[in-house]
């Protein structure tokens, strides 16, 4: 199956592991990723915080590509990147005046007016949706038994739920599906869908270093050995920032945080560093006898 | 009609015996509204319950608590519903406030981040004094209520993350209220406004929990980006918004120049050299200091973002 | 016990109470306002449909405030006090220019000016809307305004128990902090109960929880007069099951009531103004279409709005959409809405002038649903509470800082124990009636007997029963004994109100013996203006309810029979 493929800034810069890891489990499980055209920034959760227009105005020019190629969908293992593309659409269709704006922006782009025929997707939606989890579950060479996994969704890929449409804000079970497909032990804990801090990493650390920590120690707390999440962002904050966490909070642990394509890559028996893994992680799961 | 017994669990709480959970049985319909089932709790099983409601119609915003850890309207929750396989329903007070008694908490920590935002139209004074009429675009006004719709319920500040772990956030009632008046153009006050919003709108995360939870749709959040789009206005410079400009502007920057963002780029710009330095050690120790230097192409057609990046049209 | 002194204390956060607080602080004086919910949280937030108003320029042309006047008097079945009703619609535009200047965002022309709306009962449209939560929106316009004025002072979540009196002079209020139980004495020369409606005495009511005619029980104890009780409004769409208010605006806007026949039934009753004849016109009308056999199982009648469409129904008439949706399961852009009457205004209250002052003590004041300034008469248009509300909100406030000026706090502290103890009984007591069963008994007598249609035998049947429950309910108890926010106690204290309240109410609908607007009785099925042209006013004084009257002031409209 073939579907267009929105990588983001993240993952083809710092949480390039994303990447890597995203695209290996596709290809044996049949998913062709194609790259969306020219694809540029969405400009998630900064740019809309300095113009909406113009950050509609960037997430609606993906969307057209995407349908230029030929698809009506567009996946992304970036939650902050798939909710930038979708709260951009749902303004666009719902708020006349701002219409007006981006309409006027797109022409001048010699761009034609957006008739919202392509739905973003995470890319774990369409792991669950598309490729079923019966299916994953097939290609587990390396059940990853006895691990025990914190099942972190965030902000991002859950809220708003009117717009987001997967699954409960509240009561999700996506990412517990998926860990639950590799063989290890999901563990649900009450942060569980609270924000890592990164947005706030841009303007106020200590408080965003704050957030992270409490989800580590949340997992931390219901007995997780890692942490599993799905997204870019959450990524550069809970998994080399540890280091600073550790620091401001004078902390003697770690929690070594993946993204979820990493997690059932290792469980399809890739090994920590095919995966792109920080050093943390590779060691940590060495201790746990899996290299 | 049919109705169905359930079961109500219920944290209650007194100053004396501290916080216990208590479990009721009653008999619903497919009408019946959490309000109406605790009212009948009270009124048949156990007089000492305490709650707040008035309305019953989701306006005044007084019955706000935590339904099956959902942070709730009692009275726009419908019993059957809400309840689980086994027809039970828990019903806790919200969170972050400090409790009073049952699931009556004390939020006077809400009203006083109201009342921070000059929550009041400041008009004026030709019209004040009857001289002026006042006209407002339907646009306008819809866009403008749609900030004002909020009922004081408090379940966003509850369920906030930015609000519990700093003090000096606003909260996004506060800044919907806030924001809502930057955004009337009978108001003559925008700057000051700016000036008691602008530092704290930059300590939200936005994690749109605060959209999610919002009886009233009144999506606080979109009220704070809207109010950072005004950061240019904006004549003040506190630490976070000296931050936040610097960020920002290196975003826009690299944008319209590549299409693209470039995370290494937009730490140095945004910290200074000192810390992106502590974070590249970070890096190196981690062995992922290589991807600091993965270079992805740029937009080729950047004719297209600039055209889109222009003045408002 | 604690003490504060202001100059004026106003019981009720409701529009009323915070108009005045404006006026009286905007003047330089001190006021306290004591309210049992925090302000936004009264029942003024419940006003869906809108606030009529003449604005010059910006009405139909052919209108003017003598038309709105008579439609106030008519609709009011002529007892209404006519200077009364000129002062409303002479004040409209420019209340609604002064909320607008202070911020109430109302619904706009494409041209930027105010829009309007017809309502039920108005020869042309007047009716001013905040989308359809005009209640809300100007509740919170007027508190956030108060928030600007340094000499207001909230007393939120604070239960008044009684007013204190020195001779006939007001002085001041004894609250209770309902978080701690502690009682406060607040002592003031003038003092205006704005503390709402009664609905909740009633078994199927639109109003909010709390209103529990706290204010008329009060003046009652106090010697104050209650002025036409008898005359109480029954909403034609309330929400099937749960009483909910479908607001008149999607009559306004073009729904139809319809019985099982699929037949639109007012045209029989009204076939002038059909479904937006008067609410008791049509509250009656759909009464008997029930009673008649026409209604759906269950006792109620459809509404139907499916015809306008759903853009056009979410688009403005968004809370009945919602309500019909969450609150009954029904989608009204593809099913009849359940509508059923219901209770929903008390066009008695607490008789006063229209400068806002009541006679029978010095320094009391009252406005709001809680006053009775006769402007509704014996039936009330839609729209025209929430202007009441504001612009003899304002009235009365005015009244109040002249006579500030003109008069000096009492100088003696007056004895308040017996008014905490009183409260304290029903903690103390160990056994007894518990309110529960008293109220659930006196709402299921409120709506049987003294309901849309009465007669004798009903009236006298609840008189006597209602008497009984006022003995019994010296012996009520509360079973909660602790001091931390104890909820029950004040339920008890609100039933206490209601019994005294309903007392009069019922006592007065069995003394008048015709049919005028909201009151319908079977025996006397016709107006009688030669006997009954005129203001009941009643006293309460232990068992016995007095009553006497007053006339109705005419200007320049003489009676005629009231068709629609
Ligand atoms: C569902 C509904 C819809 C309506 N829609 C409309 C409409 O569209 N247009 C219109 O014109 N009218 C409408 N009305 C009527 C109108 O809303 C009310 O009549 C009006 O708001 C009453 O305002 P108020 O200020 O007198 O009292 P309220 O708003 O009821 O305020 C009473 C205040 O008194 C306080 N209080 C009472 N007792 C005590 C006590 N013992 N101690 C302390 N404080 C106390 C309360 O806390 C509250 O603050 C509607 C009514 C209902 C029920
Ligand atoms: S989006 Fe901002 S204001 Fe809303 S809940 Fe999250 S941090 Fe709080
Ligand atoms: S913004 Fe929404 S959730 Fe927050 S207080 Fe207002 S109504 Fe409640
Ligand atoms: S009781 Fe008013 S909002 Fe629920």
């Amino acid at each position: 199956m073939k579907v267009a493929y929105y990588p983001g800034c993240a993952s083809h810069g710092i949480a390039k592991d994303v990447d890597i890891a995203t695209q290996l489990i596709a290809k044996d499980l049949d998913l062709e990723l194609m790259e969306v055209d020219d694809w540029n920034c969405c400009g998630g959760g900064f740019m809309d915080d300095k113009n909406e227009a113009v950050h509609a105005s960037l997430n609606l020019r993906n969307l057209e590509k995407v349908e230029k190629m030929g698809y009506d969908k567009m996946a992304t293992p970036c939650s902050v990147c798939l909710n930038s593309h979708k709260v951009a659409a749902d303004k666009y269709e719902n708020d006349p005046v701002l219409k007006e704006d981006v309409d006027q922006r797109l022409k001048d782009a010699n761009m034609e007016e957006y008739d919202n025929g392509v739905e973003s997707e995470h890319f774990i939606w369409v792991l669950i949706r598309d490729v079923g989890i019966e299916n994953i579950r097939k290609h587990v060479k390396r059940p990853l038994t006895g691990i025990k996994i914190g099942t972190y969704y965030g902000c991002q890929l859950l809220r708003p739920s009117n717009v987001m449409g997967f699954e409960s804000a509240f009561n999700p079970h996506s990412v517990m599906d998926l860990v639950a497909a590799t063989g290890a032990t999901p563990v649900a804990f009450p942060m569980k869908t609270a924000c890592c801090g990164f947005p706030l990493m841009g303007s106020n650390p200590p408080v965003a270093l704050k957030m992270a920590n409490n989800i580590l120690s949340s997992a931390r707390n219901e007995g997780s050995e890692m942490l599993v999440h799905p997204c870019s962002l959450c990524h550069l904050q809970l998994d080399v920032t540890q280091d600073k966490i550790q620091r401001q909070f004078k902390q003697d642990w770690r929690l070594p945080a993946l993204y979820i394509t990493q997690l059932i890559g290792l469980s399809f028996g890739y090994t920590p560093k095919q995966l792109g893994m920080s050093k943390g992680s590779i060691e940590y799961l060495r201790s746990r006898g899996i290299s | 009609m049919e109705e169905k017994e359930i079961t109500v669990n219920i944290k209650k709480y007194n100053d004396k015996d501290g916080a216990f959970w208590k479990s009721y049985k009653l008999k619903a319909d497919k009408y019946t509204q959490m309000t109406e089932v605790l009212r009948r709790i009270k009124s048949e099983q156990d007089p000492s319950l305490a709650y707040r409601a008035s309305c019953h119609m989701a306006v005044c915003g007084s019955c706000s608590m935590k339904i099956n850890g959902i942070p709730s309207l009692a009275c726009r929750t419908i019993a059957l519903q809400a309840v689980d396989e086994k027809n039970e329903i828990n019903v806790e007070s919200m969170d972050y406030y400090p409790g009073v008694r049952d699931l009556i908490t004390d939020i006077d920590v809400f009203y006083d981040k109201m009342y921070k935002v000059m929550p009041r139209l400041i008009a004026d004074e030709s019209v004040l004094m009857g001289e002026n009429e006042q006209r407002m675009t339907p646009e306008n006004q819809t866009e403008v209520w749609k900030f004002q719709e909020c009922i004081y319920c408090g379940l966003c500040v509850s369920a906030c993350p930015s609000v519990k772990e700093d003090e000096q956030f606003l909260g996004p009632a506060a800044h919907a209220k806030g924001f809502r008046f930057i955004d009337d153009v009978r108001d003559t006050k925008k700057s000051e406004r700016l000036d008691l919003l602008m530092d704290s709108a930059y300590r939200c995360t936005s994690c749109y929990m605060c959209y999610e939870v919002c009886p009233q749709d009144v999506q606080p959040v979109i009220a704070i980006k809207k109010t950072k789009n005004y950061l240019d206005q904006y004549k003040g410079n506190t630490p976070i918004t000296i931050m936040a400009r610097k960020h920002d502007d290196t975003v826009e920057n690299l944008i319209e120049t590549t299409g693209k963002i470039k995370e290494s780029t937009l730490f140095l710009k945004t910290f200074g050299f000192g810390e992106a330095m502590r974070d590249a050690i970070d890096m190196l120790k981690s062995g992922k200091f290589k991807y600091a230097f993965e270079k992805d192409s740029n937009v080729k057609n950047m004719n297209e973002i600039k055209n889109m990046m222009g003045e408002k049209k | 016990m604690e003490k504060k002194e202001y100059d004026a204390v106003i019981l009720g956060g409701g529009l009323a109470g915070l108009m005045a607080a404006n006026i009286v602080a905007a003047a330089g004086f001190s006021v306290a306002v004591v309210s049992k919910v925090f302000p936004t949280r009264s029942h003024s937030a419940a006003a869906e449909g809108g606030i009529a108003a003449y604005m010059m320029g910006n009405s139909d042309p052919n209108d003017d405030p003598d038309f709105m006047s008579y439609d106030e008097v008519k609709g009011g079945d002529y007892l209404v006090d006519q200077d009364a009703a000129e002062l409303l619609s002479k004040k409209s535009g420019e209340i609604v220019s002064l909320l607008d200047a202070w911020g109430a965002p109302f619904n706009r022309q494409p041209d930027g000016r105010i829009a309007l709306r017809y309502f039920g009962g108005q020869t042309y449209p007047r009716t001013r809307f905040i989308a359809d939560k005009t209640g809300m929106a100007l509740l919170h316009t007027l508190f956030e305004h108060s928030t600007g004025f340094k000499n207001i002072e909230y007393y939120n979540e604070y239960y008044v128990l009684d007013i204190v009196k020195e001779g006939n002079n007001v002085n001041g209020l004894v609250a209770m902090e309902m978080k701690t139980l502690n009682p406060i004495y607040l002592k003031s020369r003038a003092l205006l109960i704005a503390s709402g409606g009664i609905g909740m005495m009633y078994k199927h009511t639109t109003n909010s929880y709390i209103n529990t005619g706290d204010g008329q029980g009060i003046a009652l104890r106090s010697g104050v007069a209650l002025k036409d009780p008898e005359f109480v409004q029954f909403h034609p769409t309330g929400l099937y099951p749960s009483d909910i208010l479908i607001s008149e605006a999607a009559r306004a806007e073009g729904a139809i009531l319809k019985n099982n026949k699929g037949e639109r039934f007012m045209a029989k009753y009204a076939p002038h103004k059909f479904d937006l004849a008067p609410r008791d016109i049509v509250s009656r009308s759909m009464t008997i279409e029930i009673r008649e056999g026409r209604g759906f199982e269950g006792g109620y009648l459809g509404l139907d709005l499916r015809h306008l469409g759903k853009k056009y129904i979410i688009e403005r008439l968004a809370l009945a959409y919602d309500a019909a949706k969450n609150f009954s399961g029904v989608d009204a852009s593809e099913e009849m809405i359940p509508v059923r009457p219901a209770q929903h205004y008390f066009m008695g209250g607490i008789d006063v002038d229209t400068t806002g002052t009541n006679h029978d003590l010095n320094g009391i004041f009252s406005a709001g649903e809680s006053a009775c300034v006769s402007v509704h008469g014996a039936n009330r248009l839609g729209s025209n509470s929430l202007l009441e509300t504001v612009v003899y909100g304002r009235e009365t406030g005015n009244t109040m800082v002249e006579f500030l000026k003109t008069h000096k706090n009492v100088e003696t502290n007056s004895n308040v124990e017996p008014i905490i103890d009183a409260a304290y009984a029903y903690i103390k007591r160990e056994t007894g009636e518990h309110f529960g069963v008293l109220t659930e008994e006196l709402r299921d007598i409120m709506w049987d007997n003294v309901g849309i249609f009465r007669d004798n035998d009903k009236l006298a049947e609840a008189v006597s029963k209602i008497k009984d429950l006022r003995v019994r309910a010296r012996s009520m108890y509360v079973t909660d004994k602790t001091s931390n926010y104890n909820t029950e106690l004040f339920n008890a204290l609100e039933t206490r109100n209601m019994l005294d309240v309903a007392y009069t109410m019922a006592t007065a609908a069995l003394n008048r013996k015709e049919t005028r607007g909201a009151h319908f009785r079977d025996d006397f099925p016709e107006r009688d203006d030669k006997n009954w042209m005129k203001h009941t006013i009643t006293y309460l004084a232990g068992d016995e309810v007095k009553i006497s009257y007053k006339p109705v002031t005419y200007t320049r409209w003489k009676p005629e029979v009231r068709v629609y």
